[in-house]
């Protein structure tokens, strides 16, 4: 018994040992050496999403994270990732950004080094289609039951405008809950209430009703890319933007997507 | 000459001392029951013959050659404690039989596994196997239970365990047959079909010491008795004599009370 | 009847069976691995060696004493935050992960239930096979290990079937098992998106397969029923 012990720890410092492996100055070259850029993702129609029958990742954010992996001449490889252990997942080196249409909040911007913002998003206030006429007009939230996604830059504004806020897991749970009866109300991401309410969805009976960004006068949010703290993949993907902007190859594929109004193009 | 000998054997748990300078010859052929209230040591007697306690003084010898004595301090391996152990049988008050095993299985079991160990078993297997299962079936039919042999312990009556339990004991052909209380588990109406297996026993000559309570079967069936108090030898003898006419005064009272019963 | 041949049922149930099939992937591997590492803990936590005993029964109390997501969640993350990649980025290295978590997490608790098992064996019996001339290995696989087996089936039972549920809580580092795959139609997967359906339909699978491990539990407590102990 002594033994096997003894045999399991040396064992476990040698996987130690030798995991440790090089270290490098900088992260371009720690990607450049193995290879493969992992781009963290969760399913996020227009962004990353898989069209039906098909094992290939596309979308704007999926698309443009190819052409990036290319320009730095490495392969990429697209992770699913749980959204809560974004962070977690780019520091113990599991993925290497997180590139999802992500809004640059306080959280991303203190968990991680992010590029210059690409894409423009905000904040709506879905109800069921047949009480909406309720809701128009509304200056607060409060006194509502309004589920959001925990964590999420619509948790923070409903909060925000006093709602009584339920935080479940994913953005598509806060859909149920309003199905359910369980909320009156959910706030998600306009770009994703595009792709998941109204006709031909299972939520054909929810429309969106508010803009919570402009009820509290802030600026729409912005989406970004997020690198490791420190990553010098920043700078160069920050470069690469700005090419793909000049040479149109951005809008294009945006317009593929349909989301060519939102992108940040200055 | 004595196949048993038995040296000033003491035992104690922690600071209480179950056993006091125990000695006693065993000869070959001969039974001896060793008689006494309970806590008087006489289970941990046999216990300390059998390895299953390790006596805080004194020596055993079976045939001249020490097997156990408590001053050696040097380990023994499993391996010697094994075949020291070999020279003795024992039978449990609770039978302890195997629950998943038939009584056939149950008395073959552990001769099967030492034939394993030798040798020449592969090339001989199926004969090995055959004359195992046979002389199982012989013991069982001994003891009355030819027909019993594919029974689960839980199917048969306490007694029909217990003989079981003798049958499994004997299969080892042990030099010393050991009886913790055989039939202090039993109904009383059971008891008479084990007394009469040990009975039979002893009219073989079979070597055995018998902790137990029955006086009269004592007396009857074993040539010598030793009456033990308090982890002290009181008196032994002769079995009539110890019994029907005890010398020692504790021997006397103690016999007197069990009498009233 | 049309909904049971449309494009929608049928990616449906397709990424349901791809995500059940991870689910018993993981399933099997944390079984063979936990119930032998079970048993070799358990030893330990009988040891006569103290030290070693006090040192196991530490280890029961950390591992049955905090949740299993949040083990998960630091075997997979926390050798990374301290700069050993051992997992590497991978869906092969979610699942390593998940199943070194699992079969730590199942292993101490099967540890306990064998514990009790080999404890509530007579000590008369190993006496009975001491006695017999038998060796200490022989006396647990031929005497006690299926009285133990007797005994612990049906607390072992309970475990297994926790087990088969428990296996979802692999999705907190994005395994795709089941209730991932199920999740995903609400959010959006290969087009379909805004489907609540796909979730709760994975309890069909769920109840198929407990039920299947229930029956299979119950004949081997049957198959033991020749003996009591």
């Amino acid at each position: 018994m002594k033994k096997i012990i003894a045999i399991l720890l040396a064992a476990l410092m040698m996987v130690s040992i030798t995991a440790c492996g090089k270290e490098f100055d900088t992260d371009s070259e720690y990607i450049k050496d193995k290879g493969t850029l992992v781009v963290g993702i969760t399913d996020f129609a227009p962004m990353d999403y898989k069209e039906a029958g098909s094992d290939e990742w596309v979308g704007f954010d999926a698309d443009m994270a190819k052409l990036f992996a290319e320009y730095l001449d490495v392969d990429v490889k697209f992770v699913e990732i749980t959204w809560g252990q974004k962070i977690n997942e780019l520091n113990s080196k599991s993925i290497d950004c997180v590139w999802n249409g992500m809004t640059l909040n306080d959280e991303v911007k203190a968990g991680m080094a992010t590029s210059v913002p690409y894409c423009l998003n905000a904040q709506v206030l879905v109800v069921p289609a047949d009480k909406a006429a309720d809701y128009e007009g509304l200056t607060d939230l409060s006194g509502l039951n309004v589920a959001v996604e925990s964590g999420s830059a619509g948790e923070d504004a409903a909060v925000a405008l006093g709602a009584n806020t339920v935080a479940v897991e994913k953005q598509a749970d806060t859909l149920m809950e309003i199905a359910a009866g369980t909320s009156d109300a959910a706030v998600i991401d306009l770009l994703m209430a595009g792709a998941m309410i109204g006709e031909g969805t299972n939520y054909d009976n929810l429309t969106w009703v508010l803009n919570l960004n402009d009820m509290q006068n802030l600026e729409s949010e912005e989406y970004g890319v997020g690198f490791r703290k420190d990553s010098d993949l920043v700078e160069k993907f920050n470069a690469f933007w700005a090419a793909s902007l000049a040479d149109g190859t951005a809008m294009e594929i945006a317009t593929t997507y349909g989301v060519q109004e939102s992108i940040i193009a200055e | 000459m004595a196949i048993l000998s038995v040296k000033n054997i003491s035992k104690s748990f922690d600071s209480t001392e179950v056993l006091k300078d125990v000695s006693f010859d065993l000869d070959a052929g001969e039974t001896i029951a060793i008689i006494g209230s309970s806590g008087s040591g006489k289970t941990t007697l046999l216990r300390c013959l059998t390895f299953l306690e390790k006596p805080t003084t004194g020596t055993v010898a079976v045939r001249d050659e020490v097997i156990i004595d408590a001053a050696d301090t040097t380990k023994l391996g499993d391996e010697l404690i094994r075949e020291r152990r070999s020279h003795f049988g024992f039978v449990f008050q609770s039978f302890n039989l195997f629950p998943q095993y038939s009584a056939l299985r149950n008395v073959t079991l552990a001769r099967e596994l030492q034939a394993k160990e030798q040798p020449d078993f592969k090339a001989n297997r199926k004969a090995i196997l055959e004359e195992i299962e046979n002389e199982g079936r012989e013991l069982l039919a001994m003891m009355g239970l030819a027909d019993r042999a594919d029974y689960y312990p839980h199917q048969l009556s306490g007694g029909q365990q217990q003989r079981v339990a003798i049958a499994r004991a004997l299969a080892l052909k042990p030099d010393i047959l050991c009886f913790d209380e055989p039939t202090s588990a039993l109904d009383p109406e059971l008891t008479g079909e084990v007394l009469k297996v040990i009975r039979s026993l002893a009219d073989q000559k079979t070597t055995m010491i018998i902790v137990t309570h029955e006086m009269a079967f004592a007396r009857d069936v074993a040539d010598r008795v030793i009456f033990m108090d308090g982890g002290v030898v009181i008196e032994q003898g002769p079995a009539k004599e110890v019994i029907d006419n005890p010398q020692n005064e504790r021997t006397r009272h103690f016999l007197a009370r069990y009498n009233e019963h | 009847m049309s909904f049971f041949t449309s494009l929608e049922f049928r990616t449906v149930i397709e990424a349901l069976n791809q995500g059940f099939l991870r689910t018993l992937e993981l399933f099997f591997v944390t079984l063979v691995g936990a119930l032998p590492l079970g048993l070799i803990i358990s030893f330990g936590s009988m040891s006569r060696f103290a030290p070693l005993r006090w040192f196991t029964k530490t280890l029961v109390w950390i591992v049955r004493g905090t949740p299993l997501v949040l083990q998960i969640i630091a075997i997979f993350y926390v050798p990374g935050l301290l700069g050993v990649y051992i997992w590497g980025g991978g869906d092969s290295g979610r699942f390593a992960a998940v199943s070194v978590a699992f079969i730590i997490n199942y292993a101490f608790y099967f540890s306990e239930i064998f514990r009790g098992g080999i404890q509530a064996v007579a000590h008369g019996q190993t006496e009975a096979g001491l006695v017999l001339g038998m060796t200490r290995r022989q006396i647990f696989f031929r005497i006690t290990l299926l009285q133990m087996i007797k005994r612990i089936v049906p607390p072992m039972s309970n475990e297994i079937i926790t087990l088969v549920k428990d296996t979802s809580l692999a999705r907190v580092i994005a395994l795709q098992e089941i209730i991932w795959m199920g999740e995903s139609f609400m959010k959006g997967n290969q087009g379909f998106a805004g489907l609540v359906w796909p979730l709760f339909f994975t309890a069909v699978y769920y109840l198929a397969f407990s039920g299947i491990v229930t029956i299979l539990l119950n004949r081997l407590e049957k198959k033991l029923d020749y003996f009591r102990v």
